[in-house]
């Protein structure tokens, strides 16, 4: 069986609130999987139902073999989670984080010893196991909750946004780790609302307002749904810029960065037609070509699901 | 043990001794209660403010207010202010009894007429007074009695032959608590009180905490059971109650000589089902509050009841007879039967059969119900 999380047509509601609308997708082994979504999107929903913590309203779930629904504490065995809180016990130490969760999984005596000592070496903690993990810097904590989801070996590990807070240096030695532990066969199934972390995943899925909009390989998405053509104009006279810009046909968006514009035309008036308005507006403008990201992709989609 | 079990409880405890405010609240807290409250819970009544109104001013009334005075329960607080409104003493707070001698007290007693005296007692506190005006009654009759001696004496040589009076001679023995000092019988009750806040309000305390921190949604997606994680959580508050009661059992028998007549095994067992209604109570509480300000109050809803229907204050037998079944379902009066029977009386399994088994049943019922309300899932 090579597909570790197969799901079918995921649906749930609170009240009248439906969180999750039809949801269907399959994730391989070895595949680290990313669940891409404005908060309240319904990504912390799914993750939670997939876990066996949340019962679906209906459609299904298999997770390592296991049906969410049926099968909650069969999944639980098979899987680790580390939730958006990082959800230790502040009052007590690396080690004695670790010793419990160890123990909730069953591990005990030597078993749990060695594996403790083993995830500590491998994320890096060894000379942390005696500090208490309210004493320690974010992403240390992080690394903490993921050793902790690693102990028992799970053959998923679900991360609901596992480095929301911490500072970029520390997410990348973050998703440098999932991705050592990917190499090794485990699959991640991961929620983020940081574009340069969906970047390191094999596929992608954007959720808006509970349905899963499109799934593909961030190259595929950003080649096929990113519409028409995107430049960058540097300048410092923003306004006037925009401005200009607005009156050429076919601006789809128009967003603010850090040395001037990023301006989307569907369908595209060409780049020198850009750099005339813009050069109008401010001689010292410089247009240029720019490549799609993920968060083209995701600017796109949602503006596809307003109209 | 299970491993997983285990483990909750390794975890616990790490949290408990941890945390050195919990800790005193948890030792140290209770041992001072039962300590100021075994004091405080005292119905000996020793000493009650009197006042005289003495209007006769004669040997023979001075004599009757010295003799109330005498055994030092009626303590003098002189004469009352105006004898036209003895009253006033009592509502002032001043005095709880004033003796009320009208003019004539002496000249009366000495034409062999019957001399009027008035008791006035202050029955805001029925305790202090029904036992206020037993005492003034008791000795009141008892000097009417002996006036009438002489006279008798008088008759029986008048009459040349001896006159038989016949009497019932009353020597009451009593058993247990001989003393009769409520502190006896009061510590024991306060024991099982103190325990009871300890125990159920820790124990409430314990899931609700979880859910706030976020860490209940991290053990509840490992695949330990719910009876694993429960019973892990309150058996190191079994441990630490147990530990309570020893040192209850110190304070009782220093502080307040409180007797040990029975075993001490038999103790030990009525204390564990004890506890473990106890903490089953307070995870119940907690398996159905979302935030620990709930488990709190949630918790005092619980044991106000479980306190004044347990017979430490009152006697359940002075409870109307529709009350008195619903004290079958409160485990703190089975509690203080089983320790003022040991304790008092020395009794054993056999005496007690009847609390012991109705905790043995009280106890795993209340602790399988919160693990059946326990769901490890959300929402």
């Amino acid at each position: 069986m090579s597909d570790l999380i197969t799901v079918s047509r995921l649906c749930r509601s609170f009240g009248s609130f439906q969180a999750v609308k039809d949801v269907s997708f399959k994730v391989g082994r070895g595949e680290i999987f990313g669940y891409l979504g404005a908060n309240g999107a319904g990504k912390s929903t799914t993750i939670r139902m997939l876990c066996g913590l949340l019962q679906p309203t209906s459609g299904s779930a298999v997770v390592a073999g296991a049906d969410v629904a049926r099968d909650p504490e069969g999944v639980k065995r098979r899987i680790g989670y580390m939730s958006q809180k990082f959800s230790l016990y502040p009052d007590l130490t690396v080690f004695e984080n670790l010793d419990f969760f160890g123990g909730a999984y069953g591990l005990s005596g030597r078993a749990l010893r060695s594996r403790i000592d083993e995830v500590l070496d491998e994320l890096g903690l060894r000379d942390r196991s005696r500090s208490l993990t309210s004493s320690l810097p974010g992403g240390a904590r992080q690394r903490v909750a993921l050793a902790n989801a690693l102990l028992h070996n799970p053959d998923v590990l679900f991360l609901d946004e596992p480095t929301a807070g911490v500072d970029p240096a520390s997410r990348r030695d973050f998703i440098a780790l999932v991705r050592r532990r990917v190499a090794q066969g485990t699959t991640a199934f991961l929620t983020t609302h940081y574009m340069d972390e969906a970047e390191y995943c094999d596929r992608v899925g954007l959720m808006v307002a509970g349905c899963l909009k499109v799934l593909d390989t961030p190259s595929a998405l950003k080649a096929n749904h990113v519409p028409g053509a995107l430049f960058e104009v540097r300048t410092a006279r923003r306004g006037d810029v925009t401005a200009a810009l607005n009156a050429i046909q076919g601006l789809a968006t128009i967003q603010r960065i850090g040395a001037g514009l990023r301006v989307r035309y569907d369908p595209s008036p060409g780049r020198d037609r850009v750099a005339e308005s813009a050069l109008a507006a401010d001689p010292d403008a410089v247009v240029e070509a720019a490549e799609a990201s993920l968060d083209d992709v995701f600017r796109a989609v949602v503006d596809q699901e307003a109209q | 043990m299970s491993s997983a079990l285990y483990a909750v409880m390794r975890k616990e405890f790490r949290q408990m001794t941890r945390d050195k405010r919990m800790m005193a609240l948890l030792i140290l807290a209770p041992t001072l209660q039962l300590f100021v409250l075994g004091f405080a819970a005292n119905y000996d009544v020793d000493r009650i403010e009197t006042a005289t109104c003495d209007s006769d001013r004669t040997a023979a009334s001075r004599a009757l207010r010295q003799g109330l005075l005498a055994d030092g329960t009626f303590i003098d607080v002189g004469p009352a202010r105006d004898c036209r409104r003895p009253g006033d003493d009592i509502r002032d707070g001043r005095a709880k009894v004033v003796l009320v001698i009208p003019d004539g007290y002496a000249r009366d007693l000495a034409s062999g007429r019957t001399a009027d005296v008035q008791v006035l007692v202050d029955g805001t506190n029925p305790v202090i007074g029904r036992y206020a005006s037993s005492a003034a009654s008791t000795y009141l009759n008892l000097v009417s009695a002996r006036r009438q001696l002489p006279s008798l004496a008088a008759m029986s040589a008048a009459a040349g032959a001896e006159i038989r009076v016949p009497t019932i001679s009353v020597a009451p023995r009593v058993l247990y608590n001989p003393a009769m000092r409520s502190a006896i019988f009061m510590v024991p009750g306060v024991s099982a009180m103190v325990l009871l806040i300890v125990t159920t309000i820790a124990t409430a305390m314990g899931l609700a905490r979880e859910r706030e921190m976020g860490t209940l949604e991290q053990v509840m997606v490992t695949p330990i059971s719910r009876s694993e994680l429960l019973l892990g959580k309150v058996m190191p508050f079994v441990i630490v109650g147990l530990f309570d009661v020893l040192l209850a059992l110190v304070v009782g028998t220093w502080v307040f000589h409180v007797p040990v007549r029975g075993s001490l095994a038999v103790l030990g067992l009525g204390t564990c089902l004890y506890l473990l209604s106890t903490v089953g109570v307070g995870l119940l509480i907690s398996t159905v509050s979302r935030t620990q300000q709930q488990a709190i109050m949630g918790g005092f809803f619980v044991m106000m009841p479980a306190i004044l229907l347990s017979g430490v204050m009152t006697p359940i037998e002075n409870m109307p007879g529709w009350l008195q079944p619903v004290t079958w379902l409160n485990p703190v009066r089975f509690f203080v039967e089983i320790l003022r029977g040991v304790l008092l009386k020395g009794a054993g399994v056999v005496d007690l059969w009847i609390p012991f088994v109705a905790l043995a049943a009280f106890g795993p019922a209340v602790v399988a119900l919160a693990v059946g309300r326990f769901r490890k899932r959300l929402a």
